[in-house]
């Protein structure tokens, strides 16, 4: 069982190696309160030997003993286990802190934002016991039975071949079980996981099976599913408890053969097995209570056999993730100074990188004052190209030039910090309307801004106006209320350059063409507005157009 | 405590013949453990002074050490029986459990079924009853079988030995475990609270940075943040570290209750034999019978760490079982056609004023109504209303001329189908989702229903109707999705048709094929249709303006 661990996971190893000082340490002080035992058996059998011998007084120092070594044992394991706790904390939080800066920053996300957010707060937490139970128990077990062996075979040659057979023996049948176990719950593990998320996927369509008067039908899948789950977690556990029950079964033999063997022996009946002397009755108790102990580290390694496949299942998906290639969004995402000089967009021979494939942007000019569209197809790549302007995404060749300067990483948050990006889907936040139109509390005029987005009655109309929740558990605005709320927020934020990504899309034509209004409008105080649309209509009202390149010729087609 | 000992009885119950006989062999096990030290000590101890006394031949020692070698293969073998009985019946409980909760979530009304959304509310419910099963196997149980164990220990030492010693080691460990879970197991509680709040708000706060994450960056707020974050993971931190604290503490405690236990043993079994009150072998026994019953406490470390957490998870699942316990209304015949209301009124429990008032409204077979009205003016809630999710409203509905209230919930859906705004989708083939509204579904009606929401070609690109999609429906865009959910729908062949934003997320030209193959699927049906776009207005027969 001291066996290397199969092929090494990047993440278990990185955090292993950080892990090593604080392990060594504790696992040290763990089994010098291994081997402490023989002090408080040696106590014990002492006391017994002299109840024996017929002069039983005086042998409360030895009681007092006990427990005082005993104390001492325990102090060591609590002090131990604070040290180790202390590690896997600083060492899992570091983890995290790490997972999450860097998936933050990918162009393209590489999980889905809920297997993200279950890695960093569900799952790093496994390596905890890994850390703190594991692999202290795989250090004690190479110490303790170790030394508790030597002690015995001082006494007693017999007894420590018991136990020396004995405790080998325990690997080597684990070791059978362990292969067929491991096996078993792997599978078990990755079906466990999948059933979960199947129940998961039927609980989230409740509403919808209840519509279709599936409930039924569903009720019953439902309910096969759960007893399948626990058929399966069943079998897992059965083998889980058969090895320890084979563990449990040599170590009791082993017992039971040297409390034997040490009857027999003070008998007179067994002749062998000491190094010439007879065996005392001290030493025959003192025997009988390091048997237990020799096997009590196997026991505690195996009990902490399963944190160990949870530990290696997390590090294996840490790795998977950490391997994911892709490029960085420019800057770090935090606050600084609008970057200086004029709102203007140059964009020259430029390409930038989607799902692998370069797409082509278009060569374009944007002044202060102006409201171009962004023509070409669904699927063209007008996001992208807005997003590159925005400094969401790096150009994979040419070069971006915004208010005269190169757009990348050293100016992309100061470019940021002056345009206003209005996306096709809106993300809103679980937060009040009055945080997201003004997360940074300056106390600007909200109602005039609202009120220039034309998204003044939008707030009348929601149940708590500006101390509205919104988002995912909390009211919802439509696609085309939700742009309004960023073109507010543009106003309030003084933005000067806009890059709107289909803004009328789902929208009727009067309140598309308000919202279009209130673009211009912020044009028309000087700021640069891109608009993205194959809205005939919209680019129509515009007043100039860019298309995508190798587009132009097949739009006509549209 | 009570919401402890709610869920105790919850778990116990749905098995109890198994968890008894697992009850009666933990008992078994912790006995014979007992024993085999006991046993083992006095039988070394009695040898050594039959050997020093040499009469070593007249002594019995096969009977004590057969009896050594059955208990320890005895006791090996009940505890594998014990964990198999305990685990299967646990597991047996938690998979009813879910059962339940599931049929009881199946009965919430349909906004109290939306508002369930997102898969954390839903883990909630997984990870709630996966928590509970420590309250059998890490609480109640390993409890009662110290109590018992104790009771039997303390009778036979009793006998075997004196009342002295007998007394030193059941008052000895049952005292100080009763102290060590009353003063830890409260310690847990606030901080176990704590530390699972500051988790989901770390899974909540990380999944809307992911969502929001371009806003983030675009407001330079991405730092801000990850800052949150930080500050959230510490307080999870902060609340572990107590967690753990209490944890090591009741090792510590229960540990050091174990060698004062024993070392009184020690002490007490010398002053016996000194004041010849027992001889030392009997003595010996309580030393080791003392020892051996370590098992009886230390396995209480897990259950004290774990009890603030069970506790949580019990009445999150204990609130859910009052949830939804209406009673379904009986069922009637309806033989008339459309779709009515009079005098309809509505209010949202707590609100003030009515969102609907004296709503008058009729749509006839074979009639498309669009419903319009600005966002917030009720299009939704009447919906909801017409189909039945929502009992609270005041006037009358008919539905085929027959009066809604009067309606059992399978006869009204076998009449009328709605398509809420947000439909989900579920994890499996195309055809599964299908089946999901018609088990029997042949494969020529679904292609045909697919071919009917401008689908097929979709689907065909994806392997036709055996393509899988991932969970909740992955793999379909958001219009590719809808047009599913569509399709799902028409598959009832409803008489009354109900949808909220049919088109949405569909460009011009597809959503108007899209809503005259629904026409032309059901030219019969009333289909009433919350809308905002003008292609869905535009194929609508009449408007119906809500203000």
């Amino acid at each position: 069982m001291s066996r290397r661990s199969s092929p090494k996971s990047v993440a278990l190893a990185r955090i292993e190696t950080a892990a090593r000082p604080a392990l060594k340490r504790a696992s040290a002080v763990m089994a010098l309160g291994g081997v402490l035992w023989p002090v408080q058996a040696g106590a014990a059998a002492y006391s017994i030997q002299s109840w024996a011998q017929g002069h039983p007084e005086g042998l409360m120092w030895a009681a007092l003993l006990f427990i005082a070594v005993g104390a001492i044992r325990a102090l060591l394991d609590h002090w131990a286990g604070g040290v180790l706790f202390r590690m896997a904390d600083r060492l899992i939080s570091d983890e995290r802190h790490a997972l999450l800066a860097r998936e933050s920053g990918r162009v393209e996300q590489a999980v889905s934002s809920a297997s993200l957010a279950a890695l960093a707060a569900q799952k790093l937490p496994l390596l905890t016991p890994y850390l703190t139970r594991y692999r202290p128990a795989m250090t004690r077990v190479m110490v303790v039975p170790l030394v508790l062996l030597v002690l015995t075979f001082s006494v007693s040659w017999a007894a420590g071949l018991v136990l020396l057979v004995a405790g080998p023996l325990i690997p080597v049948f684990m070791a059978l079980i362990g292969i067929a176990a491991k096996q078993a719950s792997e599978r078990q593990m990755v079906e466990i996981g999948a059933l979960n998320d199947l129940l998961i996927d039927r609980l989230s369509a409740l509403a919808d099976i209840r519509l279709l008067d599936a409930t039924k039908q569903a009720e019953t899948d439902f309910e096969d599913r759960a007893e399948g789950l626990r058929h399966r977690s069943m079998a897992v556990l059965r083998v889980a408890f058969l090895s320890s029950t084979v563990l449990e079964l040599f170590s009791a033999i082993g017992v039971a053969m040297v409390a034997v063997y040490v009857g027999f022996s003070l008998l007179g009946e067994l002749q062998f097995g000491t190094w010439g002397a007879e065996l005392t009755l001290y030493q025959g108790v003192f025997l009988l209570l390091l048997a237990p102990e020799y096997f009590q580290p196997l026991r505690d390694l195996a009990a902490a056999w399963h944190d160990r496949a949870a530990a290696l299942a997390v590090a294996d998906e840490m790795d998977r993730l950490e391997a994911t290639d892709g490029e960085a969004v420019p800057g770090d995402g935090g606050k600084a100074a609008p970057l200086k000089g004029e709102a203007t967009i140059a964009c020259r021979s430029a390409y930038v990188l989607r799902g692998g494939q370069p797409v082509a942007l278009p060569d374009l000019t944007l002044m202060p004052g102006k409201v171009v569209a962004l023509c070409g197809p669904s699927g063209s790549g007008k996001t992208s190209c807005l997003l590159a302007l925005a400094g969401l995404v790096p150009p994979s060749d040419g070069e971006i030039r915004v208010a005269d300067r190169t757009l990348d990483a050293t100016t992309a948050d100061a470019w940021r910090a002056r345009l206003t990006f209005i996306p096709q889907a809106v993300h809103m936040p679980d937060m009040t309307l009055r945080r997201f139109l003004d997360p940074d509390e300056t106390g600007a005029d909200i109602d005039a801004a609202l009120k220039a987005a034309h998204a003044d009655r939008i707030v009348t109309a929601l149940p708590d106006g500006l101390e509205t929740r919104l988002g995912e558990t909390g009211a919802g605005v439509s696609g085309g209320e939700a742009r309004r709320f960023l073109v507010a927020r543009a106003i309030l934020r003084g933005a000067d350059v806009v890059l709107a990504d289909e803004p009328t899309a789902d929208l009727d034509p009067d309140t598309a063409a308000i919202l279009i209004a209130s673009l211009r409008a912020l044009a028309d105080k000087g700021a640069s507005v891109l608009i993205a649309t194959h809205d005939p209509q919209v680019i129509a009202a515009l007043d100039r157009s860019v298309y995508m390149p190798d587009t132009a010729a097949t739009e006509g087609a549209q | 405590m009570r919401v402890l000992w709610r869920a105790f009885r919850l778990i116990w119950s749905a098995a109890p013949w198994a968890m008894w006989r697992g009850a009666l062999m933990y008992v078994t096990v912790l006995l014979m453990g007992a024993a085999l030290l006991g046993l083992s000590g006095w039988f070394i101890t009695a040898t050594g002074i039959a050997g020093l006394a040499g009469i070593g031949i007249a002594f019995d020692v096969f009977r004590p050490s057969a009896g050594v070698r059955f208990l320890a293969l005895g006791r090996a073998g009940t505890r594998y029986g014990e964990r198999l009985l305990t685990h299967d019946a646990t597991l047996r409980a938690l998979s009813a459990l879910r059962t339940s909760l599931m049929r009881r979530l199946s009965r919430l009304s349909l906004p109290e079924m939306q508002r369930l959304r997102g898969p954390l509310a839903l883990t909630r419910i997984t990870a709630d009853v996966d928590a509970l099963d420590g309250i059998v196997l890490r609480l109640g149980l390993p409890i009662a079988a110290a109590f018992l164990t104790h009771g039997l220990v303390f009778m036979a030492l009793r006998w075997l030995t004196t009342p002295d010693m007998a007394l030193t080691i059941a008052v000895g460990y049952l005292a100080g475990a009763a102290l060590v879970m009353l003063r830890l197991a409260g310690a847990t509680f606030s901080p176990s609270r704590a530390a699972e709040r500051a988790n989901q708000s770390l899974r909540r706060d990380t999944i809307s940075m992911m969502r929001g994450r371009t806003d983030l960056y675009v407001q330079g707020r991405l730092q801000t943040h990850l800052a949150g974050l930080r500050a959230a993971d510490d307080e999870m931190r902060a609340a572990m570290a107590q967690l753990d604290r209490v944890d090591r503490e009741a090792g510590l405690v229960l540990s050091l209750l174990v060698s004062i236990v024993a070392g009184a043993a020690l002490a007490l079994g010398g002053h016996l034999v000194a004041t010849d009150a027992l001889d030392p072998a009997r003595s010996a026994i309580g030393f080791f019978v003392a020892l051996a019953l370590a098992e009886t406490v230390l396995p209480l470390r897990r259950g004290i760490a774990e009890i603030g957490r069970i506790r949580d998870a019990a009445e999150n699942i204990l609130q859910h079982e009052e949830q939804g316990t209406k009673t379904p209304r009986i069922g009637g015949q309806a033989t008339g056609s459309g779709l009515k209301t009079d005098g309809l009124s509505y209010r949202r429990p707590g609100a003030s004023t009515a969102l609907l008032d004296g709503l008058r409204l009729r749509v006839n077979a074979g009639e498309t109504v669009a419903l319009v009205g600005p966002s917030g003016s009720g299009k939704s809630t009447l919906l909801a209303l017409l189909a039945g999710t929502e009992p609270e409203y005041l006037g009358d509905i008919h539905v085929l001329d027959q009066d809604l209230r009067a309606y059992g919930e399978r006869e009204l859906r076998a009449v009328l189908t709605m398509v809420p705004q947000r439909s989900a989708l579920i994890g499996g083939s195309i055809l599964d989702n299908l089946a999901l509204a018609k088990p029997d579904v042949s494969r020529e009606e679904a292609d045909a229903v697919l071919e009917a929401v401008q689908l097929a070609q979709v689907v065909a690109r994806m392997g036709g109707l055996d393509g899988m999609l991932g969970e909740s429906g992955a793999g379909l865009s958001g219009g590719e999705s809808r047009r599913l959910v569509l399709a799902r729908a028409l598959l009832r062949r409803p008489d009354i048709l109900l949808l909220d934003e049919p088109t949405e997320g569909l460009d011009t030209l597809t959503a108007e094929k899209v809503l005259a193959g629904i026409r032309a699927w059901l030219p019969d049906a009333a289909i009433l249709m919350a809308s905002h776009r003008r292609a869905e207005i535009e194929s609508a027969d009449r408007v119906f303006k809500l203000s």
